[in-house]
């Protein structure tokens, strides 16, 4: 009996503890920047149960049952990276609906990402197989959108064929996991038509979700300016900005003025940087005199991940190195990308709003950025990623700042 | 007239490229190649995938591409002897499915050209394995195959006797030699021998290394004293060595188990094995402090470690560092250390001939934490970031575009020109 007093005892302290503790964890002393609500200084961020509970100048750390240090550093919502490809294990070579996709969860909180868009490795044919296989599986929060092609991004002439490209069966599918299925893409085609923008733009009207497309081949039958000024709805989404082939640039290197037109119109502009859709010498004259990207993210997949691209934080950095403030940088990886995919509930951190969080750090000095070409440019700061939670848990902690030092944890000898 | 220029252009272009000895030329870096005891400011020239010249001052005329890595360590490959990788097949909760994950998302960004996936396949899956990983990756990947059949399943299976079968996994060792490295025995949770004794009968039929994670811990009926002095060979590797969970630190003394040293002394092998949890802080610098360094160092990469302490290989390796072993030692202990354990002594150096499989790492100061896998955090001053990854000469790792160009320097390619690459067949 007398042994196990002891424990009790403990073990009561330890309830009373966390039943006393209003908070979870606090975030203490860092420098938020949370464009939903306007926050763009230093605050303390709280969470109880997954959840954020204040956002304040001064929290008191007795009011927590776990204070992280994160002074220095900037605290912003996770991010939500509204391009990659996650639909790997299927054993399809060549194919991002198979070899060409990686799984998230190494890729997404190391870098601050908390949520993902996966648009279009699957159509509406293959969607439950991935949703299966990757999506319920995954800690990173992981949404879709389908590829206007039923069997999906499966490469070759399956993304060509016309006759799988089905308005209906999309939306239905789409209309059956509203929570998860976002939007409609339309990629790689190569024909004159504009029969698969036409008809993602269908499915994405039944459905009430937005499109994203990648336009394939350029061709003159279908220009790009029509694309973006008149095929496109408002809310609808190009992804690969910056790529080389996209008429953005007059022979002053100067934005064309139909661009604006189509930001005005409410059509938005997706980086999706990719193992091939980044170019130096687009973005820097585009952001220089205005054209901006409305949301930064990846294009992750196994041709990128290891060349330009890197990472989303890399991505992020690249921007600051284009002169972009980081509060902006922040809101295009955040809050902006989750309204495109008409989820307001996620990239922010209002209270009450799932805690999912992300901790940077800023660093100076001289860094190198590569695109997909293997041009480099130089920029003075990088952004890495120190701490990432998803509904209020830590899944990522770079130097351990969230745990105790070694000579204290316990069972520890001397 | 117009196309006579370009011919002779052509002609210059690759009178040029003949020229020239090398594709690439790593200038004015300090070259760490434990093989070859060297350690000095050597450049280090490629040619064709393979290691061409180590020598001071190559004239950079000499060679197509100049990379500068002045500043920076030129090291061999790293050699990661403990990963999962067998992923994909869907399998929930095995290391021969959802646990684990594929590898070049996380080798070639940490300096790691080569990993040894230990276990995950038995002999039953290995050809899956090669045809769904080893066959479609990046990385150089290797493999000791399970001594249970059905590989890490994460199951019953795993501690089924009648799943060891060291014939047949030997015989399948024996057909695919230099790519199945070894035979490995893990997570048993019966106090007997069987799973050990099984291993090392099939790795002596095979003539490859065995590797133990010694599973639960029963300290009287199978101690680890006699793992290490009896039942395991010279040449075997006992991997999770600074775990904590299989008396590697006797707690009550605050000594490391006279057992290792004496295993040490025989000739067995100490793999760090980091993973999701068997890394401790109190058993790495208790063993460091004691005279007791590991012979490898590893991640046990896969999922439950990936994103806790562990992270990556260069934080692992970083850890060691830390711990006042000297640079040269941790490079050795991931490079020439680990392709002497499995045999494969045509890795992990850079003497002229061989793979041009090369890490180019920063040694960074600064104040760093580093979690190990309780979450215990050691607060260091060390940090090794891994720059540049050449496997078999390619650039497959490039984090701060060393080797690339300034992009006012690329030609460009301009709008309209041409209909561009077909993406969907890329």
């Amino acid at each position: 009996m007398t042994k196990f007093l002891p424990r009790l005892a403990l073990l009561s302290c330890l309830l009373a503890g966390s039943l006393f503790a209003q908070y979870d964890l606090l975030l203490k002393g860092g420098h938020v920047i949370d464009a939903r609500n306007d926050i763009d200084g230093l605050k303390d961020v709280a969470i109880k149960d997954g959840r954020i509970a204040a956002v304040a100048d001064s929290i008191d750390t007795s009011k927590a049952e776990k204070v992280v240090d994160v002074s220095g550093l900037y605290v912003t919502p996770g991010l939500v990276d509204i391009h990659v490809h996650v639909y790997a294990g299927t054993g399809m070579k060549g194919a991002y609906s198979g070899d060409n996709s990686v799984y998230p969860d190494g890729f997404s909180f190391r870098s601050g990402v908390t949520t993902m868009v996966d648009v279009g490795s699957s159509g509406w044919r293959n969607f439950p197989d991935f949703k299966q296989r990757v999506i319920d599986r995954a800690q990173t929060r992981v949404l879709s959108m389908l590829n206007i092609v039923g069997k999906g991004m499966g490469g070759g002439e399956i993304e060509q064929n016309l006759d799988d490209m089905d308005a209906d069966a999309t939306a239905k599918m789409a209309k059956q996991y509203p929570d998860t299925i976002v939007g409609v893409k339309c990629a790689h085609y190569a024909g004159p038509e504009w029969d698969p923008v036409e008809r993602a733009v269908a499915a994405g009207t039944k459905a009430d979700i937005p499109v994203m497309v990648d336009f394939g081949y350029f061709r003159e039958e279908r220009p790009f300016e029509e694309l973006v000024t008149k095929k496109l709805r408002p809310g609808d989404m190009y992804t690969h900005t910056y790529l080389g082939r996209v008429p953005l640039l007059d022979e002053n290197n100067k934005p064309r003025p139909y661009l604006f037109e189509a930001q005005k119109r409410g059509v938005k502009f997706d980086v999706g940087h990719g193992g091939g859709s980044f170019w130096w010498f687009q973005a820097v004259p585009s952001v220089k005199n205005g054209f901006i990207a409305d949301s930064i993210s990846t294009d992750l997949h196994i041709g990128s991940m290891n060349t330009g691209m890197k990472t989303m934080a890399n991505v992020m950095s690249k921007f600051l190195a284009l002169g972009l403030p980081l509060a902006d940088v922040v809101r295009k990886s955040t809050w902006e990308p989750a309204r495109q995919i008409k989820r307001t509930d996620l990239g922010h951190l209002s209270v009450g709003a799932g805690a999912d969080v992300a901790v940077f750090r800023l660093d100076k000095g001289e860094f190198g950025f590569l695109d997909v070409r293997g041009a480099r440019n130089m920029g003075d700061q990088l952004l890495s990623c120190e701490l990432t939670l998803r509904d209020g848990s830590v899944k990522w902690d770079l130097n351990g700042r969230a745990g105790t030092p070694w000579q204290e944890a316990q069972g520890s000898t001397p | 007239m117009k196309s006579l220029a370009v011919v002779i252009g052509l002609a210059l272009a690759v009178t040029a490229a003949a020229q020239t000895p090398y594709d690439i030329l790593l200038k004015g870096g300090h070259v760490i190649d434990p093989r070859n005891d060297l350690n000095a400011a050597r450049d280090v020239a490629v040619k064709d995938g393979k290691i061409a010249r180590v020598e001071a001052n190559i004239p950079a005329s000499e060679a197509a591409k100049v990379v500068d890595v002045s500043g920076l360590y030129v090291t061999p490959g790293l050699i990661d002897l403990h990963v999962h990788v067998y992923a994909g097949t869907g399998a929930r909760r095995g290391y021969n499915g959802d646990s684990s994950i594929y590898p070049d998302g996380f080798t070639l960004r940490s300096g790691v050209t080569t990993v040894v996936d230990v276990g995950s396949s038995g002999w039953e899956q290995f050809e899956d394995f090669k045809d769904r990983v080893i066959a479609r990756s990046k990385t150089r990947v290797l493999s000791m195959l399970n001594i249970v059949s059905a590989g890490m399943t994460s199951g019953p299976e795993e501690h089924d006797t009648s799943e060891f079968d060291p014939e047949a996994t030997a015989k399948m060792a024996k057909k695919y030699p230099g790519v199945i490295v070894g035979v490995k025995s893990a997570h048993y949770r019966h106090p007997d021998w069987t799973s050990v004794e099984k291993a090392v009968e099939a790795g002596t039929l095979a003539d490859i290394p065995v590797m133990v994670d010694f599973g639960s811990n029963y300290p009287d009926a199978r101690p680890l004293a006699d793992l290490l002095t009896k039942k395991l060979r010279p040449g075997d590797i006992y991997t999770h060595c600074f775990a904590g969970n299989r008396d590697e630190l006797l707690y009550e003394t605050g000594k490391i188990n006279p057992g290792m040293f004496a295993g040490r002394e025989r000739g067995v092998k100490f793999d760090v094995g980091h993973g999701g949890g068997s890394f401790r802080w109190d058993v790495a610098v208790a063993a460091l402090k004691q005279g007791f360094p590991p012979d490898s160092i590893s991640t046990d990469l896969h999922v439950g470690s990936m994103n806790r302490g562990m992270q990556t290989m260069i934080r692992t390796v970083s850890k060691i560092y830390n711990l006042d072993v000297p640079l040269y030692d941790v490079i050795k202990m991931s490079t020439s250390n680990p392709a002497n354990q499995i045999k494969r002594t045509d890795l992990g150096h850079l003497s002229v001939g061989a793979v041009a499989d090369i890490a180019v790492i920063r040694d960074e100061r600064g104040t760093y934490g580093f979690a190990d896998s309780r979450g215990a955090r050691y607060t260091g001053s060390k940090l090794l970031v891994s720059e540049l990854t050449l496997r078999e000469g390619d650039v497959v790792w490039d984090l701060n575009g060393l080797a690339g160009v300034h992009w006012k320097d690329v030609r460009e390619r301009r709008r309209g020109q041409g209909r561009g690459r077909r993406r969907g067949q890329r």
